[in-house]
C-alpha cells in the first residue's frame, strides 16, 4: 500500500493546510521548549481559553488522524495492542498509547513526537472511550487530569437552565484547574478577544457550508476534510480567520464561474461518518465516473451560526454550547439532521462508514439507514477503521464504491422515483 | 466472464439465449484461468474469441481478464442474471466459494440495496469444504445428511477456524455426524439470514452460487427467512448470464469492442 493516498485537492486554499499544520505543531514543540504549558487534549476542548491562559494544546485525536494519513497506524497500533489494548478499542487511543508505550522498534512519530504534556484535558462531549483513555494516560504519565463534563442535551439545543448553570461551572472548574497547575491566570478579556475571531471564523465556515448545496458543487469532502482543519485547531487566531476568508473568496469564484470538482455532475453522494484518513483518495475515487462526495456529516458545528449570548465570556460559552446540534443530544438528532442534510444538498446515495472502533459514529449508521430508507435514498456500508489501515481491503472496498455507484447510475437512467421535496 | 476467488466461469449468449457455459477453478492465476474457461467455452460452442461482440468481465478477479471489453461488478450482474431467470425475483443471495453477498434488485433487474460478507468464511462454499474434510464426507453428501439428523449439535463458533476445532472434538467424543452437520449448517443460516436481514428481504427470494446444490443450507435459510427459494438450474454461472446481458446491452447501443488492457 504504498501509493499516494491523499485527497486530491481541487481549491488552492486547501492546499495550505498541511503547512499550517507543521507549523503549528512545530510550535507547540518550540513552546514547550520555552517554558509553556503544554496540555494534551481531546476534540472540543475549548482551546480559546487555554490560548487565553498561554497554554499550548495538543490535540490527540488529531495528532493520531496525522499518523493514519502518514501510514504510520499498523505499527502504532499493533504496539498500543501489545501494551494490551484491544482492537475494539478507538484507533486513535490505540495509536497514541502505542506511541507512549513502544518500544524502540515504532517507526518515527510525525513532526518528531507531540510536545511533551504537562496536564491533560478531556471532555465527554464526544464519547465514553476517549474518558478511559486519558485516564489511563493519567496515570500512566503520572499527570494531573480534568475532565471537562457535557450534559445530556436533548432535541437541537437545549435552554434547560441546570444544563447552563452546569456547563459553565465545568468550565469555570477548568479555568480554576489550570490556574492551579500551570501558574497562570485567567484574563476574561483576553478570553473574549479570542472568542470573537472564533465566532468570525464559524461564520464564515457556515456561509461555506451553505455555498456547498450549490449545483455543481463548488467543494467536496477531499478539499473539506483538511479544510476544516484551521477551525478545529486554530481557533480563535487572526491566522484562522484569514484562512477562512481566503476560502469563503475562492468558494465566491467558483461559484460565480460555475466551476465544480467534475466537468459534469452526474452524482451527489455524502460520506457519513469518519474517513478513512490513511486513504483520502477514496473522496476523490467517484470523480472519473461524475461522482462528487458533496458533503460529510462528521463535524457539524460549522452548521450553525451562534452569536454572543452573555458579556461574560465565560457563561457566554456555556450558553452557546447549547445551542450546537451535534453530538449531545442523541442518536435522533444527529439522524434528524443528517436526513435534513442529504435532502438540502441534494444527495442521490449516502456512503456509511462503519468504522469499528469508533462507537460514536458506528452506533448511528445502523440507525441512519433506516431513517435514509424511509427518505428513499440509497445508503452503502463500508466497514474499515478512521485509523486503524489493517482494516482496510482495497478490492473489498473498491467493488462496494463499483456496484454502489452502478445502482445509482443506473436509477438516474431509468424510472426513478423523485426523491427531492419540490 | 465471472472470475470468482474459487471458480471463473464463462457464458456465451446468442440472440439473448444461451449458447454455452463452462466452468473452472481459478487457480493462482486469474488471468490464466479466464483464458482457459474462455477458451472451453469457445471450443464447446465451436466458436473463436472475434465472434464475440462484447465481453464483460465481473467477479473478484475482473479487473485482470485480458480480453474484457468492459467490468461490472458481481453485484450488478447477479441481480441482473438472477432476475433474467425469474422475473418476478427481488432478492438474491449468492452464496460463494470465498463471500457471501445479499442483494436486492428492482422489477427490471436493476441493483438495489446489497450487503457483503467478505471478511470471514462462515457462509460461505470454503466452510462447508472444510467441515466436510473434518468430517471425511463428502461435500455432496452434508447437505443430505445434516437433514436426516433429528436432533443438532449446537455449533458455539461461527468462526471458520474455530469451528474446525470445535468439530474435531465432537467427532473424538464419538457425537452423531449428521447432528454435527446439522448443527453446522444451522449456523450458517443464522449467519446468512444476518446479513439478508440488513436488505429488507423481499418475494421472490432466489439463492445463486454453489451452495444453492446444499439441501441442508437452503431449507435452513428458508426456514429463516419465511419463503421459498428459487433455485437457478445452475446456480454458479447467474452472475456470468448477468454479465452477457450487459455485454448485449452495450452491442444493442452500438458499442464497440474495447479489448482493454489488463492491470499489470
Amino acid at each position: 500500500m504504498a501509493t499516494s493516498t491523499s485527497a486530491k485537492k481541487h481549491l488552492a486554499t486547501t492546499l495550505l493546510v498541511p503547512e499550517l499544520r507543521r507549523k503549528h505543531y512545530a510550535q507547540t514543540v518550540a513552546d514547550s521548549k520555552a517554558g509553556k504549558k503544554v496540555a494534551w487534549c481531546s476534540n472540543n476542548i475549548p482551546s480559546e481559553i487555554l490560548e487565553a491562559m498561554d497554554i499550548t494544546s495538543v490535540y490527540l485525536e488529531n495528532y493520531a488522524t496525522v499518523c493514519a494519513s502518514k501510514r504510520l497506524s499498523s505499527a502504532f497500533c499493533r504496539a498500543g495492542e501489545r501494551a494490551g489494548f484491544s482492537q475494539d478499542v478507538c484507533g486513535y487511543a490505540r495509536i497514541l498509547m502505542g506511541y507512549l508505550l513502544g518500544g524502540d522498534d515504532l517507526p518515527e512519530a510525525p513532526y518528531g513526537g507531540p510536545a511533551k504534556p504537562d496536564i491533560l484535558i478531556v471532555n465527554s462531549y464526544s464519547c465514553d472511550s476517549r474518558m478511559g483513555w486519558f485516564t489511563t494516560m493519567a496515570r500512566t504519565l503520572d499527570l494531573p487530569l480534568y475532565v471537562l463534563d457535557s450534559p445530556y442535551q436533548p432535541g437541537g439545543g437545549c435552554t434547560d437552565p441546570d444544563n447552563i448553570v452546569y456547563t459553565e461551572s465545568q468550565l469555570r472548574g477548568l479555568i480554576a484547574f489550570l490556574e492551579e497547575y500551570t501558574e497562570t491566570s485567567f484574563d476574561p478579556t483576553r478570553l473574549r478577544q479570542r472568542l470573537e475571531l472564533a465566532a468570525k471564523a464559524n461564520d464564515i465556515q457556515v456561509e461555506i457550508y451553505q455555498m456547498r448545496k450549490h449545483v455543481p458543487s463548488p467543494m467536496g469532502a477531499g478539499d473539506a476534510y483538511t479544510a476544516v482543519w484551521p477551525g478545529m485547531y486554530l481557533t480563535g487566531s487572526e491566522e484562522c480567520d484569514r484562512f477562512y476568508e481566503q476560502l469563503r473568496a475562492e468558494m465566491r469564484e467558483r461559484i460565480e464561474n460555475g466551476i465544480g470538482i467534475v466537468p459534469e455532475e452526474k452524482l451527489r453522494l455524502m460520506w457519513s461518518g469518519l474517513p478513512f484518513w490513511y486513504n483520502m483518495s477514496l473522496m476523490n475515487y467517484f470523480e472519473e465516473k461524475g461522482g462528487v462526495v458533496a458533503i460529510e456529516n462528521a463535524f457539524f458545528r460549522q452548521l450553525r451560526s451562534l452569536p454572543q449570548q452573555d458579556e461574560d465570556p465565560v457563561r457566554d460559552m456555556a450558553l452557546r454550547s447549547t445551542m450546537r446540534r451535534g453530538y449531545a443530544g442523541g442518536i435522533g438528532e444527529r439522524i434528524d439532521l443528517t436526513v435534513e442534510v442529504a435532502r438540502e444538498y441534494s444527495i442521490d446515495g449516502v456512503i456509511l462508514s462503519y468504522n469499528p472502533s469508533c462507537r460514536l459514529f458506528y452506533i448511528l449508521q445502523p440507525a441512519l439507514k433506516n431513517a435514509l430508507d424511509r427518505a428513499g435514498i440509497p445508503t452503502l456500508a463500508l466497514e474499515c477503521d478512521m485509523a486503524d489501515e489493517r482494516t482496510y481491503s482495497e478490492g473489498q472496498v473498491k467493488t462496494r464504491l463499483d456496484a454502489f455507484m452502478e445502482r445509482l447510475l443506473a436509477r438516474r437512467q431509468g424510472d426513478r422515483r423523485e426523491i427531492r421535496p419540490s | 466472464m465471472d472470475i470468482g476467488s474459487a471458480s471463473s466461469k464463462a457464458l456465451i449468449l446468442e440472440k439473448g439465449e444461451v449458447v454455452e457455459h463452462a466452468i473452472l477453478p481459478t487457480g493462482a492465476e486469474s488471468a490464466s484461468s479466464a483464458e482457459r474457461v474462455m477458451e472451453m467455452a469457445l471450443r464447446q460452442a465451436g466458436l473463436e474469441l472475434d465472434d464475440i461482440s462484447y465481453i464483460v468481465s465481473t467477479g473478484y478477479g475482473r479487473v485482470i481478464v485480458p480480453f474484457a471489453d468492459e467490468e461490472i461488478t458481481e453485484l450488478s450482474c447477479h441481480a441482473r442474471g438472477a432476475h433474467r431467470l425469474f422475473p418476478e425475483a427481488r432478492t438474491v443471495l449468492d452464496m460463494g466459494g470465498q463471500d457471501c453477498k445479499a442483494i436486492r434488485c428492482d422489477a427490471q433487474g436493476r441493483l438495489g440495496d446489497f450487503a457483503m460478507n467478505d471478511k470471514c468464511a462462515a457462509g460461505t462454499g470454503r466452510f462447508l469444504e472444510l467441515m466436510a474434510d473434518v468430517l471425511q464426507i463428502p461435500l455432496n453428501e452434508i447437505g443430505p445428511l445434516s437433514l436426516e439428523a433429528t436432533d443438532e449439535v449446537r455449533i458455539s463458533n461461527t468462526c471458520a477456524v474455530f469451528a474446525k476445532s470445535e468439530v474435531a472434538a465432537l467427532v473424538r467424543q464419538g457425537r452423531d455426524r449428521a447432528e454435527i452437520l446439522a448443527g453446522l449448517h444451522q449456523a450458517i443460516a443464522t449467519r446468512v439470514h444476518a446479513l439478508l436481514r440488513k436488505v429488507n428481504v423481499e418475494p421472490e427470494f432466489v439463492i445463486a452460487g454453489g451452495i444453492g446444490k446444499n439441501p441442508g443450507v437452503v431449507r435452513r435459510v428458508e426456514a429463516k427467512v419465511g419463503l421459498r427459494a428459487l433455485l437457478p438450474p445452475e446456480p454458479q454461472i447467474t452472475g456470468a448470464l448477468g454479465a452477457a446481458l450487459f455485454a448485449a446491452d452495450r452491442v444493442a447501443e452500438g458499442a464497440e469492442r474495447r479489448r482493454r488492457e489488463p492491470i499489470a
